[in-house]
């Protein structure tokens, strides 16, 4: 018995750790050095700094994490920058009228709702999700820019911009906390939980998870609520952080989440993915925005070295993994 | 002998105004194997999918040691202790061959979370008393060959079935080594008391596993034979509907 | 209810717009009156005093365009001049939450002086709040954060002369169709002092100036993507129109394709800002027939002098205008040099020989 408990650690720690989700990590590592030494005089390595990278990605960070779970099932998201508009114009128009609470539970209950309508669609009336999301992702484009008619909402509740992205709690920023605790949880119910291990079965095989008694729709139904939940989130993250809303926010970040799902070793087609891998995708990101703006790049240049650092990550991660 | 595991009478399925099964009756015992053969489009799979409990008969009468069961979806069949092992393997081919194992049925531990200790210990022992050669219960199914893989199917059906296992054409998609180690894997499962019952293109293979054939033509049931007290030209001519010569 | 009442927002604001346009006067987003740019100098000795400051500054900008490149372009020509480097520059894709993450970000090479245009005044401060706690010297472009002090919290605003360009562009329009005619209006519909100031004025310089002209189409375009559209409905519904005005240059391109696939040849345009396929259609004798051009460059030039020199204890004046000019196919070249302090493009110096 010892001994094949032995073997099983052994077994477990070597499936765990290999080769394609060394890559997100060893190409972090890659680019935080090189601008460490790069720029070890340009501030890069400053507490403020390194903790800006993270404040700056919260967001996209929180969105990844919903993304990780609609890719895993084999599905995709593309309204997650509209429901940041969406929900934070509706936090923060109700929030003036309402206070903190009500604001909350709108901006949300926006996300979440878009979500379940994105999920039924998908699981219920058995469209594709890439056209499902495609479609809401301009029809609340537009909802966003009429629900204020383009103009910008000021968010002046200190409560609820402390608590969503300008305050802190023992010295941490709030972003972080929320950070830290949405990869927490979102790791513990992807690799933990029924529903997780049903999301990638769902993915790998819709069929096999049929016949193994999963209830497929429910859990396209599911991912796709929960993407549009965590996306409401990062909506709220962005108002508070802003202290105001826009229709433009999270307008540019959903190609920013999905290089940071894919890079962090989620597969396009689902069935296999990673939480964390996702939060360094993230951090990554920022990095290379940080990093390239702090090498007095210009512009254009910062565009084209970002461009062809994700492509080489996007490759050498999606080339291991059908070896 | 013990009675019948799986008792099936006067099944007939009907699809709009076309009759798939008609007067089709069958026994399965425990610790037997079954074999059912026939031409393309006999109605072997309707036959599975009814057993199974995706499909419900348009009348007959499915019994489970003497107690009649009406099912409406595979969750249900598998609830009455039906396990089936499909053609194309319905394996989840990115996950551990642990997860496949527990595929929809995950032990959780007392905080409500995967019970990985259990599933793997359970999938190591049984790998082992079924002697599936897999390099381990964390490999993925995809770096598996397809005999390893479906050996982990038939594992997996014969973790889960109380009374009864169908396979479905195991062998179709294997080479001649990798076939022989799933038909002894399928000779051992006749020691653990279920009913077996197996579905073959193969009468080489329906002549070295079963106890006993049952031929399906057109949808009807012709004979069950015992297999020791027949033979091949027997079984063709049943199956082609030819008279021997 | 709530849409009805943003519609009657953006209405007030443009009538805002028409009343100080009225005026004749280009106003800053407070209302600051307008100093020429070309009043602002430095002294030698105030030049030298900052290249021996080792001063560094950075470049915030809200998109990047052939006008923010030229605006960029001016800054650090005189940045260079002075002595100063340049650190580090940015594009916010006119999205406010990247703006603010890219101040913070050039906080950390703890520049001097940050140049920037807000992408969203109304909500600006927090955005360059670190900066200004920190004590960098902030100069921007047409607009400020709303609740800063001039002098205090920013060192000033150097934006076009407004009211000159949207009556330029009358003016223009007035010229090219012989003072009389049909004229199509295609306005900014958001609440956008600079737009909406230009928009304003053009609309006020035609129906005061000009009694044979009649703005007979107006159409608002909130979604500069959806410009073409409008366009084809205008044209559609008004087949007679004798010019168009479009509020700027890249939705003028939308209409001219639009007027292309008509197989109208009659219609002119008059836009605002120097674009490269509008400018050779313009000397190809095509539809296009001015393009208004604010002197860019020296928006970028005035604003990074002005930032210097408040390193020094220079006080800059709280709201300087560059002029603008209207450019046609006589004088192209002049103009290309005057707005964007380059060599008209090839293809359109090859087009007019």
């Amino acid at each position: 018995m010892t001994s094949a408990n032995t073997g099983t650690e052994v077994g477990s720690f070597v499936s765990r750790f290999n080769l394609q989700q060394y890559v997100v990590y060893l190409g972090f590592l890659a680019i935080f050095l090189f601008f460490a030494f790069m720029l070890s005089d340009s501030g890069f390595l400053t507490v403020r700094n390194l903790s800006n990278i993270v404040l700056q990605t919260a967001p996209v960070t929180i969105m990844a994490i919903g993304l990780v779970f609609v890719m895993s099932a084999g599905e995709i998201d593309l309204s997650i920058g509209s429901i940041v508009a969406v929900s934070a114009l509706a936090a923060a128009v109700t929030i003036a009228s309402y206070g903190m609470a009500a604001g909350i539970v709108a901006g949300l209950g926006a996300g979440i709702l878009i979500g379940l309508i994105n999920g039924a669609l998908v699981a219920y009336v058995r469209l594709p999700s890439f056209l499902v999301t495609l479609a809401t992702m301009g029809l609340f484009a537009g909802v966003s820019r009429s629900m204020t008619d383009l103009r910008s909402i000021s968010v002046t509740n200190g409560a609820f911009t402390g608590f969503f992205g300008s305050g802190s709690l023992l010295g941490v920023p709030s972003l972080i906390w929320w950070t830290v605790i949405a990869i927490a949880a979102g790791h513990l119910v992807y690799r933990e939980t029924r529903f997780g291990a049903h999301v990638l079965a769902t993915g790998d095989n819709a069929r096999a998870a049929s016949v193994s008694g999963i209830s497929v729709p429910k859990i396209r139904l599911a991912v796709l609520t929960i993407s549009g939940g965590l996306a409401g989130l990062a909506g709220l993250l962005y108002a508070g952080r802003l202290q105001a809303a826009k229709y433009t926010l999270g307008e540019t970040d959903l190609m920013t989440v999905i290089a940071a799902v894919i890079v962090g070793g989620t597969l396009l087609n689902g069935g296999k993915g990673s939480i964390v891998g996702a939060l360094v995708g993230s951090l990554m990101m920022g990095m290379l925005n940080n990093g390239l703006i702090l090498m007095g790049l210009s512009v254009s240049d910062q565009m084209i070295v970002r461009g062809l650092i994700i492509l080489t990550a996007v490759a050498v991660s999606l080339r291991d993994k059908s070896r | 002998m013990s009675a019948p595991i799986l008792q099936l009478q006067d099944i007939r399925k009907n699809f709009g105004g076309i009759t798939a099964i008609e007067n089709f009756s069958l026994e399965v015992f425990p610790g037997e194997i079954v074999a059912l053969v026939g031409d393309n489009g006999a109605g072997k799979s309707t036959l599975v999918k009814i057993i199974s409990g995706v499909h419900t008969p348009s009348s007959g009468t499915i019994m489970i040691e003497g107690k009649p069961v009406t099912m409406s979806n595979a969750t249900m069949g598998r609830a009455h202790g039906i396990e089936v092992v499909y053609q194309d393997l319905a394996l989840a081919d990115q996950q551990t061959v642990y997860m496949n194992m527990f595929l929809g049925r995950e032990p959780l531990n007392r905080f409500g979370l995967l019970d990985r200790r259990r599933m793997i210990d359970e999938t190591e022992k049984l790998v082992k008393e079924l002697d599936v050669r897999i390099p381990s219960a964390h490999a993925t199914i995809r770096d598996l060959s397809g005999g390893q893989r479906q050996g982990v199917a038939i594992a997996r059906a014969t973790h889960w079935a109380s009374k009864l296992i169908l396979l479905d054409e195991p062998t179709a998609a294997l080479g001649v080594a990798e076939t022989a180690k799933v038909e002894a894997i399928v000779q051992s499962l006749k020691q653990r008391n279920v009913g077996i019952l197996i579905i073959s293109h193969s009468l080489d293979q329906v002549f070295k596993l079963s106890d006993r054939i049952c031929v399906l033509r057109r949808g009807k049931q012709i004979g069950v034979r015992e297999t020791k007290k027949t033979d091949k030209n027997e079984i063709i001519a049943m199956i082609t509907g030819l008279q021997q010569q | 209810m709530r849409k009805a009442f943003g519609i009657m927002t953006v209405l007030a604001s443009l009538f805002a717009a028409y009343a100080f346009a009225a005026e004749g006067v280009t106003t800053g987003p407070n209302g600051e009156k307008p100093v020429p740019a070309a009043s602002l100098t430095l002294s030698a000795a105030q030049e030298q005093q900052i290249k021996d400051g080792k001063f560094t500054a950075a470049l915030v900008w809200h998109e990047m365009s052939e006008y923010t490149n030229a605006v960029n372009a001016g800054a650090r020509d005189e940045f260079k001049r002075l002595g100063i480097e340049v650190v580090a520059q940015t594009d916010a894709g006119f999205d406010a939450a990247r703006q603010k993450a890219d101040v913070e970000t050039v906080m950390a090479k703890k520049p001097s002086i940050i140049l920037s245009l807000p992408v969203d005044p109304a909500t600006a401060a927090s955005v360059y709040d670190p900066a200004r706690q920190a004590g960098v010297k902030l100069g921007f472009v047409d607009n400020c954060p709303t609740g800063y002090k001039q002098g205090t919290d920013y060192v000033t605003i150097v934006s076009d002369d407004l009211f000159q360009m949207g009556n330029k562009a009358g003016i223009a329009m007035a010229e090219a169709l012989g003072k009389k005619g049909k004229v199509g209006y295609i306005f900014h519909d958001a609440d956008f002092y600079v737009t909406n100031q230009r928009d304003g004025a053009f609309k006020k310089t035609i129906e005061q100036d000009y009694p044979d002209m009649k703005i007979a189409a107006e159409a608002g375009m909130a979604d500069p993507a959806r410009s073409e559209d409008i366009a084809q409905a205008m044209i559609t519904q008004h087949p007679d129109l004798d010019g168009i005005y479009v509020t700027w240059a890249e939705p003028a391109l939308s209409v001219l394709s639009a007027l292309r696939a008509a197989g109208n040849t009659h219609t002119k345009i008059v836009t605002l800002d120097l674009n490269e396929p509008a400018a050779l259609d313009m000397v190809k004798g095509g539809n296009i027939a001015a393009l208004v051009a604010d002197e860019a460059y020296s928006i970028g030039v005035t604003l990074a002098r002005a930032s210097a020199g408040s390193l020094v204890g220079l006080k800059a004046e709280p709201f300087y205008a560059v002029d603008s000019i209207a450019v046609t196919k006589e004088t192209v070249k002049d103009g290309w040099k005057k707005s964007l302090n380059k060599d008209v493009p090839a293809t359109i110096a090859d087009a007019m020989k």
